[in-house]
Order: structure tokens, then sequence, then C-alpha cells
């Protein structure tokens, strides 16, 4: 009888606490980017606001775009590019598969924008084992996704679940207080989708791959702070370090805006803004090959891991 | 009868750590509809419930990162009935929400609702997204949700 009565409170307790923790977890709305960090004025200690870290890491949560800017600007398809999914069957940390998870997430996306379904299944099957070894399989019904890659019925849906499953997962692991692997998500997101750029670039540079690889300093810039508040953490510890040399290149490429008021035009009944403030990249040749060869170095550095 | 009970509490609980799709927001189905209408690729979606409050107060509001010369697009999508209560709105810091923002579905000047418009990126970094009942409207709860997705490069 006793021990029914407080199995019952136990979960009642639980229940409580459960929802608390998800009312808590709502109305980010609310925050400030300003607020991310504070310093202290007598300890220069770093107080963070977590709900501002979220809502950065959710801001870069798309592995598609990448690849549809490449694609968009005619850059021919290429599989040697790809993360090989036999290479992370047998990582041993929940922080090298989140890693690896966005790695391949980013590399998903290319394979949907570029619509080579036969190389999805092997992807979606690597991404499978890893959100199961994770716990949020649950965002990806991979019976649906198998389906439609193998019968190449509607790649369209294919995509769109693709990227719906990946920002629902996402969004799971900063709400149920792990953060940590969903920075790591998105950190594989980013560097994977710098890598398909700067190899790209390495075989054929062109004056706009050049200005998207220099500007990928902003991203960094909200990304390489983050990282280094989790540095606690041994993996995270050796990723800021590997990241520091992309500082150092980062800090020279300048960027500078020119001021505009946007143009909105009404064309066929559709309106279009076009921004007249114009973010203008400053990169040198060697610091293009820096970029290049430390994004190489790094990234697969993490995928031998 | 109690280990019933007991079997009850726990089944709210374990229901409680599931996914949260219910929250009020718009289903998948209507999220899918609005995503494949944009002709373009669906890059992420902003799915919000509205409640009934005060305009200021309703909706929600998310960070994204926009690219420099990335023609983009924004939809929106809302129940029927909705169609002119609920505005999508492109924002940031030099371009304030309500006074100045980059682009809206609402035009306040001719008083037009669209339900998408484009953006053509000149400048990398962090934009925001609204979705809100229009300033006055203190309708009952529904949901609604923006699409963002990848036109071209320019």
């Amino acid at each position: 009888m006793l021990k029914k009565y407080i199995l019952s409170i136990i979960c009642i307790v639980f229940f409580l606490y459960v929802q608390s923790y998800t009312l808590g977890c709502k109305n980010k709305d609310e925050n400030d980017l300003n607020n991310l960090i504070t310093e202290q004025d007598n300890t220069q200690s770093v107080v963070i606001n977590e709900e501002a870290i979220n809502e950065i890491i959710s801001s870069f949560s798309s592995p598609v775009e990448m690849a549809a800017l490449m694609n968009s600007l005619n850059v021919e398809f290429s599989k040697k590019y790809l993360v090989d999914p036999k290479l992370t069957e047998n990582y041993d940390t929940n922080n090298k598969k989140a890693m690896a998870l966005g790695m391949l997430s980013a590399d998903l996306g290319y394979l949907n924008v570029y619509q080579r379904s036969s190389l999805i299944v092997e992807y979606l099957s690597a991404i499978k084992r890893l959100s199961d070894d994770l716990k949020v399989s649950q965002f990806f019904d991979f019976q649906s996704f198998k389906r439609i890659a193998t019968s190449n019925d509607n790649i369209d849906s294919l995509l769109f679940l693709s990227v719906q499953s990946f920002q629902e997962m996402d969004s799971y692991l900063r709400e149920s207080a792990r953060s940590n692997l969903s920075l790591l998500v998105i950190t594989g997101v980013w560097l994977e989708g710098l890598y398909l750029l700067t190899q790209v670039a390495s075989e054929k540079e062109t004056e706009k791959l050049r200005e998207r690889i220099g500007e990928q300093k902003i991203l960094f810039s909200m990304l390489y702070p983050i990282l280094k508040i989790y540095s606690d953490d041994p993996y995270f510890e050796s990723l800021v370090a590997d990241f520091k040399e992309f500082q150092n290149i980062f800090d020279q490429v300048k960027i500078t805006y020119e001021v505009g008021d946007p143009v909105t035009e009404v064309i066929d009944g559709h309106v279009v803004i076009t921004q007249n403030e114009v973010s203008v990249v400053e990169i040198t040749d060697e610091q293009l090959q820096q970029i290049i060869s430390t994004t190489e170095k790094i990234r697969n550095k993490l995928i031998k891991l | 009868m109690k280990k019933f009970i007991i079997s009850l509490i726990a089944a709210f609980a374990v229901f409680s750590l599931l996914p949260q799709k219910a929250k009020a927001q718009c289903p998948q189905k209507m999220v899918y509809a609005c995503a494949t209408e944009t002709q373009s690729i669906y890059l992420r979606d902003f799915n919000t419930k509205l409640k009934n409050t005060t305009a200021a107060e309703s909706g929600a509001r998310w960070t994204v990162v926009l690219n420099k010369d990335a023609h983009y697009r924004f939809n929106l999508c809302v129940p029927e009935g909705f169609e002119k209560k609920v505005i999508l709105t492109l924002y940031d810091s030099q371009h304030p929400e309500k006074t100045d923002p980059y682009g809206s579905t609402y035009d306040p000047a001719s008083g037009k609702h669209y339900n998408s418009f484009d953006f053509v990126c000149r400048k990398s970094g962090m934009y925001y997204v609204s979705i809100r009942f229009k300033d006055g409207v203190t309708d009952k709860k529904t949901c609604a949700v923006g699409i963002l997705s990848f036109v071209g490069s320019k």
C-alpha cells in the first residue's frame, strides 16, 4: 500500500516537473540577442543567457541552403565531397554522433537539392543509426523517406521531410536541455557546408564563391563564442582549439557595409523587395587558401575520430 | 483501480515527454501544403499558435541567418477566415518590426494583404521573422505558418 502511494507521488512530482520544464522552454520571443553574454564588472566572468544561445543556434538550422546556393551557381554534383557514411559507424560518444549527424544532414541536403535519390538511402540509414543512438529518431519517418527515395516519386516531398525532421529534432534537443548536442549538430552542418563550398572553390574559384566563403566570418563569429562556453567538455575544448585557427584567419577578412534603402516592386502581382544595404567582403588569395586548407584539415580530422 | 490510476498518471508523464506537436501549431499537412506552393526550395518553416491577446503579444519571433545575393521567398499560410488578420514581417535591428521593416505580407499604405513576398538579400547576417495578429485584431486563437524558401542566387 505504502509502496504504491510513494510510486504515485513520484509519478505526480515527475509529471509536474515535466510540465514546468515544458512551459519554461516557451516564449523565447521576449529575449534579445543583446543579452547573450553579459560581462560582470568585477570578475570579468561571462554570464550566459541560454535562451539567447538557443535563438542563435536555431537561426542556423537549414541543412539545405549551401547546396541550394551551389546548385544555383551551376556547380556540378560530386559525390567525392561527401562524408562516407561508413566512417560514422564506430563513433562512441554522443558528441561525435551529434557532429556527424549535422554533417550527414548537410550532405543529405546536398543530395536532395541535386536529386540524387539513389544515394539518399545510404545517408538516411546512417542518419537513422545516429539519431537512434541520440534518442531523436522519432522525428524521422524513415519508412516514408525510403519509400520516396527509392521510388524517385516526389523528390520535393523528400526534401521537405528531411528538412522538417531535422528542424524538429534540433528543436527537441534544445528544449530537452541538450543544447550542447544541438550546437554540435549545427556546427556539423555549418562545417560541412563550408567544406562543400571550399572544395568547389579550390577546383574552380569564382568571385561569388570567394565572397560566400569570406562572409562565413559572420556565422563563425556567432558560433565560436557559444562553442567556447562548453569548453569544460574535452570534446568542445579540442574543437575550440581547432577553431582558433579559423578565428585567426577570419580576423583578417574584412567585411564592410554600404548603406542604402530597400526598393519594393510589385512584379506580376508579387512583391519583391531588394535590399540596398550591402555587405562587402575583402579577402586575399592567401586568406582564401588558408580557409580552404583549414576547413579540410578540421573536417577530415573530425570525421576520422 | 489503484494500478489503473498509477498507470494513468505515468501515461500523462510519458505523454508530456513526447515531442510537443500539441502546442496548437498548424498541422503538418498545412505546413506541407504551404511549403509546396512556394515553387522554390524549402529551407525552413515558422509554425506558431496565435493567442487571443493584444497584437504586440501574439505570435512569435524567430531569428534567421540570410546570405548575400540569395533570393528568398517568404510565404504565410493561415486557416480560412484569417487571411487578413495575420502578418508575417521580416526585419532586423536597423529596420525595426513596427516602424521600418524590410518586408511584410501587409502593406499599411494600400491596405493590401499578400500571402508572400520575395527578398533579395544584399547583406549577410542575422534577421528576424515574426508572425502576429495585425494591430487591432483581437480574434479567437488560431495558428499560422511561414515558409522560408530559396528562389535562386542573384
